[in-house]
């Protein structure tokens, strides 16, 4: 009995052994131009079938070409990225984040791209997005994104609160949140401690900055953004908002799609997911354009932070010609046109907006995502700069003992001050 | 006559042998502490550059309130969870060596924390422990936030991670009171001894071996703490900074703000403390660990 069983583990792993090997045989085959297995690496598992619809589409016109997505979670991305770009060994494309572009560009790990890119086709904070400290593209522009209001229309029906309208403002948000909570004793607005899709937003809409123009210093102690940080903080004192410490229990989607909060913000690139996620929420929510500020110290008030991903190649890739004519085709027209059909993001091609939004409508989903696309009117640019990798998990956690009660407001946003300053110097 | 070391045939095929081993250990573990210790008194920059920087790296590190507190919390940690720990796996596996009905189906159920995931095991107690709508708030109608109270949440961490070890911790300190002659408990009955003296002047120090090697073992594990805490705890909870170890915040330094060399220089400390707090534990075992039997 005993030696069977021994017997069968060894097997078993004989086997794994075999099955290992062959598996690496399997890859390196056929190098030359045009003919080839490409790896695509991704950190959204939700775009993962709208990039597949891209290669499929390349792959039927190149039918000696093979490509692989590769999915995996945003950590572990980077973690994997960045051993792969040390011992040269990179996927043959890759996504690439404005908050690493300077990082992977500027230590000359991404091939440059300026060929194949015309700037005129893209959306201009795509293309700025995608250059690096020099100013020479290294990624062919992905997509844009903007942050929207989600609100759920039961709650507002049931405390008989309007709808949010493009008209409305900071005041109107508090107003609604608490008659929601008077009426209801649900959530209003859920304020979660977050740069791009938090206070940001509230810092711009009210004229502030978080750096200047050309990322060479930090800004939080401008009196209009220090005025809407403290506001944006401050927001969670009212009874109709969670505290930090809620949402570390329960995020504010959970509580937003279990019924229990009216209205939190969101970025585009979570909707599709949210709505195949929760098909009996379907019509029972939707989007709106972010409120904005009632009297800005500079500005009409109105503001959301757009950001946007590239594609990228390594400078020292195997298959490099290759990548770079997929890449081509992940540029064009068409390419970037299946993007935005597959739902997962609104393409950087100029003029293709609609396709995403179609999307919602042939999927039968009912959210006004138009309203997402019309704030590019008076979309800001995702901030950033080249050390930003080394200053944002600092800002995060000082904003946390703001919200812990460690430091008061004050003294918290003049240590984030004093960390980017420092960081910027040092770069 | 001397033999010469390498030309003896015997020799040669013992390091053979344990050439696969060697080689492995040397590339594995030696060659990345070494590297480590080399990097720690570096400012490493991303794609293997770096600028040598002399102690820089650990003049900082002793002066960040968050390292000191890192440093303290991993301590605290330890306090919380080894003796504890320890002592219930000690009476859980005195109670497994009883003679009851079902003994092979109770082990089984106190093993089973170590087969599942430690990744599974956080998800589920962090549910259970969430403050609105968990189960233990519910059951016992207690409105406590167990994982974002800057206070608390340590002691929730130190609760799970008991909870998963107790199962090992109790086989092995089982296998160890199995091992005990029965003539020792026969001859101390007649003498008319008590169960509790039977177990403080028999099965203790008949058992302290295996329960000094537990220790040890649970002690290290403790120390290097990391994907509890990642898990349970982890971004955007306001209470991180009270809960966060050294390797948590060794992770966060190395892969996150990408600071290797100073990410270095905290693990190569976490190393000395574990070296340390060792060191201690093995002089102090010749005053109670009993290798005579």
């Amino acid at each position: 009995m005993n030696k069977l069983v021994k017997r069968g583990i060894s097997l078993a792993c004989s086997a794994l052994l075999l099955l290992g090997f062959s598996a690496c045989g399997s890859q390196g085959n056929g190098e030359s131009a045009g003919k080839g297995h490409l790896v695509f690496q991704i950190w959204d598992q939700g775009q993962k079938a709208g990039m597949e619809a891209m290669a499929e589409a390349y792959v039927k016109s190149h039918p000696d070409v093979t490509i692989e997505v590769q999915a995996s979670g945003w950590d572990e991305y980077w973690t994997k990225l960045e051993a792969a770009a040390t011992s040269n060994s990179m996927p043959d494309i890759f996504w690439m984040h404005s908050n690493q572009m300077f990082k992977y560009a500027d230590n000359g790990i991404l091939a440059d791209c300026s060929e194949i890119v015309d700037e005129s086709n893209y959306s201009e904070i795509s293309v700025e997005n995608a250059k690096g400290s020099d100013g020479k593209i290294y990624g062919v522009p992905k997509d844009k994104d903007i942050i929207g209001l989600l609100y759920n229309k039961e709650i507002f029906d049931e405390a008989k609160v309007d709808y949010p309208d493009e008209n409305w403002t900071w005041e109107d948000l508090e107003n609604a949140s608490q008659k929601i909570y008077d009426e209801t004793g649900k959530y209003g607005y859920m304020a979660y401690s977050h740069d791009q899709i938090g206070y940001w937003n509230f810092v711009y809409q009210n004229g502030g900055q978080i750096l200047n123009d050309d990322g060479t210093a930090a800004k939080y102690t401008e009196p209009a953004t220090e005025k809407a940080m403290e506001y944006y903080i401050g927001l969670q004192k009212n009874d109709w908002c969670p505290t930090q410490e809620t949402f570390a229990n329960t995020a504010a989607p959970e509580l937003f799609f279990s019924g229990k909060g009216a209205m939190y913000y969101a970025g585009n690139w979570d909707l599709i997911n949210l709505c195949a996620t929760y098909p009996d929420m379907n019509g029972k929510w939707d989007v709106a354009v972010l409120p904005k500020c009632p009297d800005p110290a500079k500005g009409d008030g109105r503001a959301s932070i757009s950001n946007s991903v590239s594609y990228a190649t390594a400078a020292k890739g195997k298959n490099r010609e290759l990548a770079m004519d997929f890449l081509t085709f992940l540029g064009s027209e068409e390419g970037q046109k299946i993007q935005g059909e597959s739902g997962a993001a609104i393409p950087a091609y100029n003029g293709l907006e609609e396709t995403w939004v179609q999307t919602f409508a042939d999927k039968g989903y009912q959210l006004d995502v138009q309203k997402m696309v019309d704030m590019f009117d008076y979309s800001v640019k995702y901030v950033n700069n080249p050390s930003r990798p080394s200053w944002e998990p600092k800002v995060e956690q000082a904003m946390l003992d703001i919200y812990g009660g460690i430091t008061t407001p004050e003294e918290g946003i003049q240590k984030i001050q004093d960390l980017v300053t420092e960081a910027i110097e040092e770069e | 006559m001397k033999k010469k070391a390498w030309g003896n045939q015997d020799n040669a095929w013992g390091y053979m042998m344990i050439a696969p081993t060697i080689i492995g250990l040397l590339i594995l573990n030696v060659y990345p502490f070494i590297q480590t210790i080399f990097m720690s008194f570096t400012s490493a920059k991303a794609f293997g550059g770096y600028k040598f920087v002399g102690l820089k790296n650990y003049a900082s590190m002793f002066s960040s309130p968050e390292f000191l507190r890192a440093t303290w919390n991993t301590i605290l940690f330890c306090i919380l969870t080894v003796p504890v720990g320890v002592m219930l796996a000690l009476v859980v596996a005195i109670l497994l060596n009883a003679k009851i009905k079902g003994k092979v189906a109770f082990r089984a159920i106190f093993f089973l924390p170590m087969v599942v995931a430690p990744a599974a095991v956080a998800m589920v107690w962090k549910w259970m422990f969430n403050a609105e709508y968990g189960i233990i708030n519910t059951v016992f109608h207690l409105k406590v936030d167990w994982i974002t109270n800057p206070n608390i949440v340590i002691f929730t961490v130190a609760i799970v991670s008991i909870w998963s070890a107790i199962g090992y911790d109790a086989v092995l300190l089982l296998s160890g009171i199995q091992n005990i002659s029965k003539s020792y408990y026969e001859a101390a009955s007649l003498d008319g001894c008590t169960k509790l003296q039977q177990f403080w002047y028999i099965t203790l120090p008949m058992v302290s071996p295996t329960l000094f090697v537990v220790l040890i073992m649970r002690l290290m594990t403790s120390l290097k703490v990391y994907d509890m805490i990642y898990m349970m705890v982890g971004e955007g909870n306001p209470a991180l900074s009270k809960a966060q170890s050294l390797i948590y915040l060794f992770y966060r330094e190395s892969f996150i703000s990408g600071n290797k060399g100073y990410a270095s220089a905290i693990v190569i400390w976490t190393v000395l403390l574990i070296g340390i707090i060792s060191a201690v534990q093995f002089m102090g075992q010749k005053k109670w660990v009993n290798y005579d039997v």
